[in-house]
């Protein structure tokens, strides 16, 4: 812990990096982080409103605010599990702390997470959506989202260095969860379905729904939810890290 | 009470596990943990290493190609953990493990240069106020503003001890880094290790160049299919690897440099017989 406060700068460093990569390839540069969940949002919009209806008011609100948590989640696990490999010319040759890789991952998708916040905004005035000072706890929200991410992240980049296919096999279980997490549909069409007690008790609902209602309801998430997306948050962050230390030693070798 | 010695090494092994199986993929891990299949070719590089480096002090390391001492470079850095026993530095290392030491060749040679030192636990403002003095130590003038793609050896090698060496360490470890460099830079180099030397830093050298261990090293190593089979002054233990290796330029060079009136000294421990005296 001391030991990263000692290495702030090169995680400030590490983020502007990242950040200026993924937008320095495009035309369109920052402005992607914003067009892209307004374009998935369009084709949902289109495809559950008039091929499949939910009985969702506004799902336009309701489905982005579920697509910028699913991109920051997946987005950053993606990258936290390639930001290992990406740097094995330093981590072969220099004693770095290898934990501020993913921690600089995370903080840039936070970065990316908030630009992308901006259209959302647009869309809650254009649509006429109510807003309220509950927008205000979204600090807290993405704080947990975060540190569950975090955890996520550091749970899987140590196992996508020593394992060639864990990245493929994330790939396809994260495509399954994106399907199990009520992002694009309410949670209410799947009532009564044996997958039901799957989505209900699906960790990263929760997780989702202390960032989503504050901008889809209006209102701060009850105590409970909190609390639990918290404990949940946090005991992955405890997991992951239990599971970076035990195999850090052994990742040089397999870079 | 004796100071404690700053690199302290117990016992200590390492070893570099290669797979048998092709791919080192989950899918077939399972199965080969499963069907009890999983075997390995176990290399140890290093073998029951013991070795204590007092401040100031500056140790030299030879051996042949694959004797483990760029494994040993790496363990005192603690860039690898070793499998076996345990390893004390008290202090900041800094390495220059190989050419480059973890520069990006996209970046310039600025930019490196502030990667470089962030991840070696330097603040920004510590690294603007270093900088002019890192860019004129290594020469490269203008050059630092272009990609170090495109940049020699030598150039890459001069930065790289540049930055390493902007701020003294507790532990400096040159892997091979001053056979590259030309004659002026040399000097530098050697200037400013005398200098950390006087300043109680403790250096680990590990070079081919009987010269460079004679003219900076206080005591040495002879690694040998990653154990130490002998220890003792830079003198003795260069002649003794220069005999099993039938190298005989080095042995012309510690006769030309013998100080005058010297009896041999036998005091340090003989070394096994070494198996391959074959060069």
């Amino acid at each position: 812990m001391r030991e990263l406060f000692h290495y702030q700068d090169l995680i400030w460093d590490l983020v502007a990096r990242e950040l200026k990569v993924r937008y320095r390839r495009s035309v369109l540069g920052f402005a992607w982080s914003m067009l892209q969940p307004l374009m998935t949002m369009g084709v949902l919009m289109v495809v559950f409103s008039t091929i499949f209806k939910f009985d969702v008011k506004n799902y336009p609100v309701f489905a982005l605010a579920g697509i910028l948590f699913w991109n920051f989640f997946q987005q950053s696990i993606v990258t936290s599990m390639n930001s290992l490999k990406s740097v094995a010319y330093i981590l072969q040759k220099l004693p770095v702390p290898m934990v501020v890789f993913p921690i600089a991952t995370i903080i840039s998708g936070i970065v990316h997470l908030l630009f992308a916040m901006v259209p959302m905004l647009l869309v809650l005035l254009i649509t006429g959506h109510k807003i309220g000072p509950s927008l205000l706890f979204l600090p807290v929200s993405i704080l947990i989202a975060a540190i569950f991410t975090l955890g996520a992240g550091l749970l899987l980049a140590p196992l996508a260095v020593l394992f060639s296919d864990v990245i493929e096999l994330v790939g396809v279980g994260l495509t399954l969860l994106f399907y199990l997490t009520p992002i694009i549909y309410p949670i209410s069409i799947v009532l009564g379905h044996r997958f039901y007690p799957i989505v209900h008790y699906n960790p990263t609902r929760s997780i989702l729904e202390v960032f989503r209602d504050p901008i889809y309801f209006a209102k701060v998430p009850p105590l409970q939810h909190i609390s639990l997306s918290v404990f949940l948050a946090v005991g992955l962050l405890l997991i992951g890290i239990w599971v970076f230390r035990r195999f850090a030693d052994r990742i040089p070798f397999y870079l | 009470m004796a100071e404690s010695p700053i690199v302290e090494l117990q016992n200590v092994s390492l070893r570099y596990r290669l797979a048998r199986q092709k791919v080192p993929s989950f899918k077939e891990f399972i199965i080969h943990a499963a069907t009890g299949g999983l075997s390995y070719t176990d290399l140890w590089a290093l073998s029951d290493i013991d070795l204590t480096i007092e401040r100031g002090e500056v140790l030299g390391v030879v051996g042949r190609n694959g004797a483990g001492k760029s494994t040993l470079s790496k363990v005192i850095s603690g860039v690898l953990k070793p499998t076996k026993g345990a390893r004390h530095v008290r202090g900041k290392v800094s390495p220059i493990l190989e050419l480059g030491t973890g520069f990006d060749p996209e970046l310039t040679g600025i930019e490196n240069v502030y990667l470089n030192a962030l991840l070696r636990g330097h603040r920004r403002t510590a690294i603007d106020v270093k900088l002019d003095s890192i860019v004129e130590f290594s020469g490269l003038k203008d050059f630092v503003h272009s990609p170090v793609r495109n940049y020699s050896t030598g150039m890459v090698a001069r930065l790289g001890f540049a930055v390493a060496t902007a701020w003294k360490p507790d532990v400096l470890v040159l892997d091979e880094v001053l056979s590259v460099g030309d004659a002026s830079f040399l000097g530098r180099c050697h200037e400013r290790i005398r200098s950390f030397c006087n300043g109680g830093t403790t250096v680990l050298i590990v070079s081919h160049s009987p010269q460079e261990i004679l003219t900076h090293c206080s005591r040495s190593i002879w690694l040998q299919e990653g154990r130490i089979v002998m220890e003792g002054s830079p003198r003795d233990v260069l002649g003794a690897y220069a005999t099993a290796a039938g190298d005989t330029d080095t042995q012309a060079l510690l006769q030309a440099t013998a100080p005058p009136a010297e009896t041999p000294s036998v005091e340090s421990s003989a070394p096994e017989a070494p198996t391959a005296a074959t060069a």
